[in-house]
């Protein structure tokens, strides 16, 4: 069955260096950068060994920001992450401190953060009709309250051994920590740009009811992300173990996933689905750890850093949601 | 009908950027007549609505309402003077009654608080000189699409519209819902109001315009008496060029029986539906808008789960649990809502072609294999002769008749399919890309798939069809031969049990 008419499409990508530099991923290189000579000028202590020395405690909410961006680009959204980080966190200390081998507790805390995350993607996929924002609000509170009960309130559990302390140690100059996020972020960015599961998510968000006609398992891949996201939360409470060996139920990991989701929008992935990438959404990342050293470096208040990083991220949705608003102009008066 | 002009429009052209929507149109609209406007998607006929009711101001020309000339800024200007649009998809409330839909804007008062009574009382009225039989109480959202109608042209009337304009009326009405809408507009007609129709169908034409005018690629190409000119004069004028046969139906061999369903349920739905469809051959599946036809395909499709009954594939049963099962098992469905079920808009063409494939395509079937998806998506988009400049193209960007080509392009992606569902394939298409898919689907009933064809525009089903199954209320109720098969027949099919209970 050839075409009549003869007519032919074209099959090449109409790739140009100027969109690329143009688009958002390239205004964040160059927000990074300026974040890193202002930080240089503003304090002589904002050097590469400086960053590398600091960068290990605010790192590890990186974790999260990759399997968190699935979620966002899935159109939904987790915010018991936090809540499962510190649940992990607990079963960790509790393994640890009954005196079993290092593999094993690893493997516990990561269970954990799995088996949280599959429950709300259980909850999620049974019942489909309910907003994953109140389902993972009620889990966030129903995870943290279990770890208050184990901990106590008010009280801390303490990490009583020093067998994560490897984690914790420098590869040169580089933090493992900092090697490890490299890592999984390429192995999240692989995932989501060049395999069938990435494109899954990209039209799960875009249309759910065009990618179920198409075949597509929607709620299976909705549970596996949110069982993803637990893992990674787990993750992140174990390398944050080994930066602060304490958990206190009312503390670690609160309002990481506000942070996380921050580090998401600001990287270009939007809230609604269907849109933006990891590259975006790391470096962004990256740009929001390196402004928290460098203010931190000049004795900025800590609530003043968060007002500031507030600030930063409506202003990428305002800039974004204005691009919208004109591309839409554009098309409207098209039609 | 007088010959009293009570709309002129002369020399209107609209720009937007980039492009000419209108391009120096005239249009005359005599007092109390019927005035059909055709043309293909595109051709500027919404356009033109638009500038009538104000909502776009024009570069260039002049309105004149009864040889005054007037300048709206808006559709509160057009309004004021007794113009009124009813748009194909009613723009209601559905959370609101019908009385607050009818008043919405223009809410009678006693002093700073509605006057629920009179408003009420006046809806009553208006609905009443409709015929229509609910309730100004009602919610909306609780009405059919062809009561939603009557509703805005209630609300069209309580502004004491003298010039009614309605934008594709029966796109989403049965054939029984339109005949009311007929009678409704012969009856504004018969009490002095001016009418401006826009449909694709022929047949809203010849029931009930006086005239039609003409639009092609934002020009005016004529205005006609219907009675004066012929339906292939005029599909000429709206397309450009001659379409020597509406439904080009090969001739072809049929084969044996590949798809059977046996007694299926589903409850609340549909009860005990039987049909079977062979190789080559093309299966209709008709009856009115609610009579299930869509819910039974999609249950052997594997989106819903029916509730009894077995479904035959080559003799087989077939055990389907999700769409993707149907898929592999080579059954595909093309679903009647292109931009909700059919296509991902935001994306390219490409890869909504190759988006139910993109496993069987994949490096290991995990790593997308970009090339190949490239050049299978162009050369499936190529053979249906889909009209776009690239793969890489936004589905957003094309006319609905290419948008449907794309998705009979993404159902040919996969190897082994064996039976093609057909759900309304022409809707919100016109004429010339109507053509050219019915073009499509008898070549690949030539290529020997099974196809169950949904709709519920008679003439293309008696046009392309071997078999045609009849739908009533969730029940088949007859099979007829295409032989045998007339309007008339499967009308009285279709409405065989109108009245009873649906199925529960």
């Amino acid at each position: 069955m050839a075409g009549k008419s003869g007519r032919t499409i074209s099959a090449t990508p109409n790739r140009s260096f100027l969109k690329t530099v143009l688009s958002w991923e390239g205004a964040l290189v160059v927000i990074f950068i300026a974040v890193l000579v202002a930080g240089r000028i503003m304090s002589p202590s904002f050097t590469l060994d400086g960053v590398m020395f600091m960068m290990p405690q605010h790192l590890c909410q990186l974790f999260i920001v990759f399997p968190m961006a699935f979620v966002l680009i899935m159109g939904e959204i987790d915010i018991s992450v936090g809540s499962i980080a510190c649940l992990s966190a607990t079963t960790a200390c509790l393994a640890a401190n009954a005196g079993l081998p290092l593999p094993l507790v690893i493997i516990i805390c990561l269970a954990t953060g799995v088996a949280c995350g599959a429950l709300n993607g259980f909850v999620l996929t049974k019942w489909p009709e309910l907003p994953p924002m109140i389902v993972t609000l009620g889990t966030q509170i129903i995870f943290r309250g279990i770890a208050e009960v184990v901990i106590g309130a008010g009280s801390s559990l303490k990490y009583d051994s020093d067998n994560l302390s490897p984690f914790a140690t420098y590869l040169g100059p580089v933090p493992i920590v900092f090697i490890v996020v490299i890592v999984v972020a390429a192995l999240f960015m692989v995932l989501l740009s060049r395999t069938t599961f990435g494109r899954r998510l990209y039209a799960i968000g875009s249309n759910r009811i065009a990618a179920k006609y198409a075949g597509i398992g929607v709620n299976r891949m909705r549970f596996i992300v949110y069982a993803l996201a637990g893992l990674m939360a787990a993750l992140c409470a174990l390398f944050l173990l080994t930066q602060i060996p304490a958990v206190k139920s009312d503390e670690f990991g609160k309002g990481f996933e506000m942070n996380v989701i921050a580090m998401c929008v600001f990287g270009g992935i939007a809230t609604t689905g269907g849109k933006g990438n990891l590259f975006g959404a790391f470096i962004a990342g990256m740009t929001i750890v390196c402004l928290r050293i460098a203010l931190g470096l000049v004795n900025v208040n800590d609530n003043v850093i968060t007002i500031i990083i507030g600030v930063l991220l409506i202003v990428s949705v305002l800039i974004s949601g204005i691009s919208q608003i004109l591309a839409r102009r554009k098309l409207k008066n098209k039609t | 009908m007088s010959e009293e002009l009570i709309l002129e429009l002369k020399g209107i052209t609209k720009i937007f950027p980039g492009v000419k929507a209108l391009n120096n149109v005239c249009f005359q609209l005599r007092k109390g007549e019927v005035h059909a406007l055709m043309g293909e998607n595109g051709a500027g006929k919404s356009t033109f609505i638009k500038v009538i009711t104000g909502v776009f101001p024009p570069e260039e020309g002049q309105i004149f309402l009864e040889g005054k000339e007037v300048k709206f800024k808006g559709t509160r200007d057009s309004l004021a003077v007794g113009i009124a649009a009813v748009y194909q998809h009613p723009t209601t409330y559905p959370d609101l009654s019908v009385t607050e839909n009818i008043f919405m804007g223009h809410q009678i008062k006693k002093g700073p608080v509605m006057d629920w009574k009179s408003m009420h009382k006046k809806a009553a009225e208006l609905l009443g000189r409709l015929n229509a039989d609910f309730d100004p109480h009602a919610e909306m959202g609780t009405l059919s699409v062809a009561q939603q109608q009557m509703v805005e042209i209630a609300k069209a009337l309580s502004t004491n519209a003298r010039i009614i304009i309605l934008d594709e009326p029966t796109a989403s009405l049965t054939a029984n819902e339109s005949k009311e809408l007929y009678r409704i507009v012969k009856q504004l007609r018969d009490e002095g109001v001016s009418l401006i129709f826009i449909s694709h169908r022929m047949e809203d034409m010849y029931e009930l315009a006086d005239r039609v005018t003409v639009f092609r690629d934002a020009t005016y190409i004529g205005t006609y008496d219907v009675n004066g000119i012929t339906t292939a004069d005029l599909v000429k004028a709206m397309v450009g060029r001659e379409i020597k046969d509406m439904y080009p139906k090969p001739k072809v061999e049929i084969g044996d029986e590949v798809l059977r369903i046996d007694g299926l349920c589903r409850m609340g739905y549909y009860k005990d539906v039987s049909m079977f469809a062979r190789a080559g051959e093309i299966v209709g599946l008709t009856g009115l808008v609610g009579a299930r036809r869509t819910e039974v395909m999609e249950s052997v499709c594997g989106i819903t789960k029916p509730s009894a009954g077995k479904v035959y594939l080559n003799g087989e049963e077939l055990k389907v649990k999700c769409p993707k099962d149907a898929m592999d098992a080579g059954i595909v469905l093309l679903p009647e809502d292109r931009h909700k079920e059919g296509l991902i808009l935001t994306w390219g063409l490409g890869m909504n072609v190759t988006l139910p494939v993109q496993d069987e395509l994949a490096k290991g079937r995990i790593f997308n294999d970009n090339k190949r998806e490239r050049e299978l998506s162009r050369d499936l988009l190529e053979s249906v002769d889909t009209k776009a400049v690239s793969i890489f193209d936004p589905a957003s960007s094309l006319s609905g008749g290419n948008q449907q080509k794309v998705v009979v392009a993404k159902s040919l992606a996969q190897n082994g399919t064996k039976v093609i569902i057909l759900d309304e394939p022409t809707k919100g298409v016109d004429v010339g890309a109507k053509a050219e898919i019915y073009a499509i689907i008898g070549e690949l009933a030539l290529k020997g798939y099974a196809i169950i064809m949904i709709s519920s525009e008679m003439p293309e089903i008696l046009g392309m069809c071997d078999r045609i199954y009849v739908m009533c209320n969730g029940r088949v109720t007859g099979c007829l031969d295409i032989a045998e098969a007339d309007q008339e027949k499967i009308l009285n099919l279709a409405m065989l049990e109108k009245g009873k209970e649906a199925v529960s």
